[in-house]
């Protein structure tokens, strides 16, 4: 409310009696307009409206005396007179700017898997994408026995499947390593081997002819690095030959089998042939090949692409012996041929090499 | 300079240290079955209290505030509440506690460092064993406030020791208990020492009853050694709230017989002489004095009595100690109604360990 | 439907709670016939009497340990702390009761209760009046912490908080208590607590904020779309408990992300949010995760204060920095 208190009427009068209102409480009035005549010693003055407003309070009837100073009409504070700030302190900024704000609760992709830092390194270890796993503990949490789980279904294989073992593994690990590395190219031939003595030992006349063709082309006699891109030619022919037994390819290997007579590379081969069938072959005499025979033509077969076992670059693969029509000098005749393949990893050796060293495996075999 | 305002604290007693009553007993209380049922509860409570610091001191169980000499105060309190009634500790008020239905076993659990111990098997709704200091007594306050607003005629009672009647949160409990005219009962342990600090060294009042007047409320003072004396005014003020006539505010004088914890050495700072005094006005030997006297206790019902003691103790203390305990995933499983996704790995890795342990 | 503020999204909720549950009461310093120094509880008590919304004397501490006990006995007080720089005295009651009380007790007794507190600066307040230690409350084990930075937000959290059987430090950005308004349909829908909110989708980037900070976010996100920069823009909104698989999934899209928060750096929400993400999306982020904070310096007096509140150019530069 404002207070409008009674103004010095003139020459500093103490004090007035209100002697007429001339407006009631609840009044609306203009500013200026007379309230009140009220009574001096000296005259009866006129007070006009300080302000215009609603009369709220008149402070005395006619008869009252009235103290300058003293409060004489009281008026309402006008609607918005004082607008409410809507704080105690400071300045809250308003607009009318209105956003209607769409929003998505949480998120459109699935929860995150949950589970302990162990069982993490326990998955990581038996190679399982923990990601991909429903967890069966308490609100979804991955379990220790959730990955074992997962781990023996990845390393159980489906019904009526038997997982390679043994021998059959390693020829497993030993093909897919060839298929990733090596870049074969394989050249078909046959011997002509009519001019053979009866009772001449094949095997002992292949190898015979390897090691020729390795003095002719060392090219084929080599190692390959893939790391370093480089390779190891060998004087010395470290001959692995191909055996089967009932358990897998077994590859005992002849080393210098150059400087070896016929008789103790028969031994040797007859040797090996004994402990292949007993398994009994010693681990040094698996390794350290540098080209590789296989004569797998006993059953059926005559050409076949053999698989290169790095770091050898080449493998001489022999089929079956058979009599076939070959022309010599214009004629038809039947001699008894030797088919052969030779495999040879592009990446170390050439197709000039290859040939020349097939050439001159021919070549002593048809002495 | 004109005279506004006094105010006068009045003190309570019945029963003297002799034994001898100062003044007729209440007509209430003049029956020896209530009597006899007092002190076999301050009986129950001491052998507990003995109990309790025994198996503290053989590693049996973690650090414990003793009840020595003031089990009047708390077995007053457990008395006079009704079964309705919600009742506020701090720590000290073992009396109340078992009369109201914790188990004897809870409490060991609780200091035995078992947050089991406070949910108390008998369903009340008192609270926990309060270790904040004052804190309790504007939880008393909120607990009336709900009586009020629901027209409930239930009581909260808040015990708190004298020193804790400096903390803020008393005046701030106090304050609005009387500003709202709320159903709350604040009981005041004083027994002279606020770990070492003694009375007089907490505050300038001359008591701390008139500590109530700050707040606009009734003040009143017992003698707590003085079982009759608390529990007629306890009894007193707990009516008249659940009347509707506002809170009240009573000291009960005692003495601590006791450390402040089992970790505490009483001796460092308590002087000899007056705690040999104290011992001699401690409430029970008095209560027995006046019992065997007045209403044929005799020694063959105390030694009955003790007997029945030692027994439900010894159940307690096997209750607790054969009792399984938590599971590591205990430590998660009570922050929220239900479990937060923050917690599911968190619980994991303890449970882990534990197993693994 | 009318447009209603964000104070004013306030008082509706608190309004169909107090309709609609009879053990809500409302009190705190003012609230009562004044409604509130920001008019948050504007009305209420003509509405619903003396009984439901009330003024209480002068004291936090007393304002949190009443809440306390009011709760356990199955009431739901909504009381309020007039600023949140007046919430420490009641520090011990809310750390060592409120968020206590469930798990000391084993279930056998708990806490509904809310704490609602207008929080942060910018309003050319005087000290004390614009603090942001969300981070202090975010760190207690047993608390829920909410921002909004909408009205409708604000609306649907609230019921949420109220709604909620353990206790809720509901903090309201007073900078925006006023700034813009939306329609929010008085129908009680609760909006979950612990989600964060997508307030817009992208792909360069992602910006996490809450509260007041949230009104510059989105007006950086504005300018960066302009650059062609499309930033994905997250309301945290519950603090605790942290939705961080949303946060995760954002950052595992996008690969970058800034967190812009009102509190001081060290030891904000920011940093652990942060860790967070480094812990489970390190290999996502083609860069590190910047926070644009107020700095390790006590809210200067607002003379200074623009200089402190984190401004769209200092999120747009955190931003640049990290698309490099």
């Amino acid at each position: 409310m404002n207070i409008f208190n009674l103004p010095d009427l003139g020459e500093g009068l103490p004090e007035a009696e209100i002697h007429e209102w001339f407006v009631k409480v609840g009044d609306e009035v203009t500013a200026d307009e007379p309230m009140v005549s009220m009574e001096t010693a000296k005259a009866v003055v006129d007070v006009p409206a300080p302000q215009s407003g609603k009369i709220a309070v008149l402070y005395g009837k006619p008869g009252d005396v009235i103290k300058t100073g003293a409060p004489l009409v009281g008026f309402e504070l006008a609607a918005g007179a004082r607008a409410d700030k809507g704080t105690v302190v400071g300045n809250l900024e308003e607009s009318h700017e209105t956003f209607d704000d769409n929003f998505i609760i949480g998120s459109t992709q699935s929860a995150r898997t949950k589970t302990t830092p162990a069982i993490r390194i326990l998955a990581k270890k038996l190679n399982i994408d923990i990601n991909l796993l429903q967890g069966s503990g308490e609100q979804g949490l991955i379990t220790k026995a959730d990955v074992e789980a997962a781990a023996l279904k990845l390393n159980t294989p489906p019904d009526g499947f038997e997982p390679l073992k043994g021998v059959r593994k390693a020829m497993l690990t030993s093909m897919t390593q060839s298929h990733q590395e090596v870049v074969p190219v394989s050249i078909f031939d046959e011997a002509d081997i009519s001019a053979w003595l009866p009772g001449t030992d094949i095997t002992v006349r292949l190898i015979r002819a390897i090691c020729e063709a390795c003095l002719e082309e060392p090219a084929l006699n080599a190692w390959f690095n893939t790391q370093h891109s480089a390779r190891k030619c060998f004087k010395e022919v470290n001959l692995g030959i191909a055996m089967d037994s009932d358990e897998g390819l077994f590859v005992p290997v002849i080393h210098n089998a150059q400087s070896l007579s016929d008789d103790t590379l028969r031994t040797t081969i007859n040797t090996y042939k004994k402990e292949v069938q007993a398994r009994a072959v010693k681990p040094e005499n698996l390794k350290g090949a540098t080209i590789t025979l296989s004569n797998f033509g006993k059953f059926a077969g005559r050409f076949a692409s053999p698989i290169i076992v790095p770091p050898m670059v080449a493998i001489l693969a022999v089929g079956r012996l058979y009599e076939n029509a070959v022309v010599r000098e214009g004629k038809l005749v039947a001699h008894r041929v030797l088919p052969l393949s030779l495999s040879f990893d592009h990446r170390a050796a050439t197709g000039g090499e290859a040939t020349r060293f097939l050439g001159a495996v021919m070549r002593s075999l048809e002495k | 300079m004109n005279s506004v305002a006094t105010f006068e604290v009045l003190y309570t007693q019945y029963l003297k240290q002799d034994g001898t009553l100062a003044k007729p007993l209440p007509d209430d209380l003049n029956n020896p079955d209530i009597l006899k049922d007092l002190y076999k509860n301050m009986v129950l409570v001491r052998t507990f209290d003995k109990k309790a610091i025994a198996l503290q001191r053989t590693g049996k169980m973690g650090t414990y505030a003793p009840i020595t000499g003031q089990e009047a105060i708390s077995t007053a309190i457990g008395h006079a509440l009704k079964k309705d009634d919600v009742f506020i500790p701090y720590y000290r008020d073992y009396g109340a506690q078992i009369q109201r239905g914790v188990k004897m076993s809870e409490i060991f659990a609780y200091w035995g460092g078992d947050e089991r111990g406070s949910d108390f098997a008998c369903g009340s709704e008192d609270l926990p064993i309060c270790v904040p200091i004052a804190s309790q007594c504007l939880h008393a306050a909120g607990v009336a406030f709900a009586f009020q607003y629901r027209k409930q005629p239930r009581v909260a009672l808040a015990c708190i020791g004298e020193g804790g009647t400096s903390e803020g949160d008393f005046y701030e409990a106090i304050n609005v208990a009387g500003a709202w005219n709320l159903p709350v009962v604040f009981v005041v342990n004083n027994n002279q020492w606020a770990i070492s600090v003694s009375r007089e060294k907490q505050t300038a009042t001359e008591t701390i009853a008139q500590k109530a007047f700050a707040a606009g409320i009734r003040g009143l003072q017992v003698d707590g050694n003085d079982i009759i004396a608390c529990r007629t005014i306890i009894g007193e003020a707990i009516e008249n709230a659940r009347k509707g006539n506002g809170p009240c505010l009573i000291e009960a004088i005692t003495y601590r017989l006791s450390d402040h914890t089992t970790a505490d050495d009483a001796t460092r700072y308590q002087p000899e002489a007056e705690v040999v005094e104290a011992r001699l006005k401690e409430p029970l030997l008095r209560f027995k004095t006046f019992l065997m006297r007045q209403f044929g206790w005799t020694n063959s019902d105390e030694e009955k009595w003790l007997a029945h003691c030692a027994e439900a103790v010894q159940f307690a203390q096997d209750e607790y100690l054969n009792a399984i305990p938590q599971p590591a995933s205990a430590m998660f499983d009570y922050h929220y109604a239900t479990l937060p996704d923050y917690l599911i790995e968190q619980r994991a890795i303890a449970m882990e360990e534990a197993q693994n342990a | 439907m009318p447009d209603i503020t964000l104070v004013e999204a306030v008082t509706q909720a608190l309004a169909y709670e107090l309709a609609h549950d009879e053990n809500v009461v409302v009190f705190g310093e003012d609230v009562g016939k004044n409604g509130g120094v920001f008019r948050a509880t504007q009305g209420l008590q003509e509405t619903f009497g003396e009984r439901r919304v009330f003024d209480s004397p002068l004291a936090e501490s007393m304002i949190g340990g009443l809440a306390v006990g009011m709760s356990l006995q199955g009431l739901k007080p909504v009381a309020e702390f007039q600023f949140m720089g007046f919430i420490y005295p009641a520090m011990n009651q809310i750390v060592c009761h409120a968020a206590r009380m469930r798990n000391r007790t084993r279930g056998r007794l708990h806490c509904p209760l809310v704490f609602r507190a207008p929080f942060g600066g910018g309003i050319r307040a005087p000290e004390h009046h614009s603090e942001s230690t969300e981070a202090l409350f975010a760190h207690i084990p047993g608390l829920q912490v909410v921002i909004p930075s909408s009205p409708k937000r604000a609306y649907g959290l609230l019921l949420a908080a109220i709604r909620n059987p353990d206790p809720v430090i509901f903090l309201e950005p007073k900078r925006i208590y006023r700034l813009v308004k939306q329609p929010v349909e008085d129908n009680g829908e609760a909006l979950p607590l612990g989600k964060c909110f997508t307030l817009k989708q992208g792909t360069d980037i992602t910006l996490i904020s809450w509260g007041a900070s949230m009104h510059e976010t989105l007006q950086t996100s504005k300018l960066l779309d302009e650059q062609g920069i499309s930033a994905e823009v997250i309301d945290v909104a519950s603090i605790k408990p942290l939705d961080i698989d949303t946060i995760l999934a954002s950052v595992e899209k996008t690969g970058r992300c800034v967190i812009i928060h009102e509190g001081a750096k060290t030891g904000g929400v920011g940093a652990d949010i942060s860790a967070q993400i480094m812990e489970n999306a390190l290999t996502c982020l083609k860069a590190p995760v910047v926070r644009v904070t107020g700095y390790d310096t006590v809210m200067p007096y607002f003379q200074l204060e623009k200089f402190y509140i984190p401004s769209v150019k200092r999120i747009t530069d955190a931003v640049y920095s990290v698309m490099e």
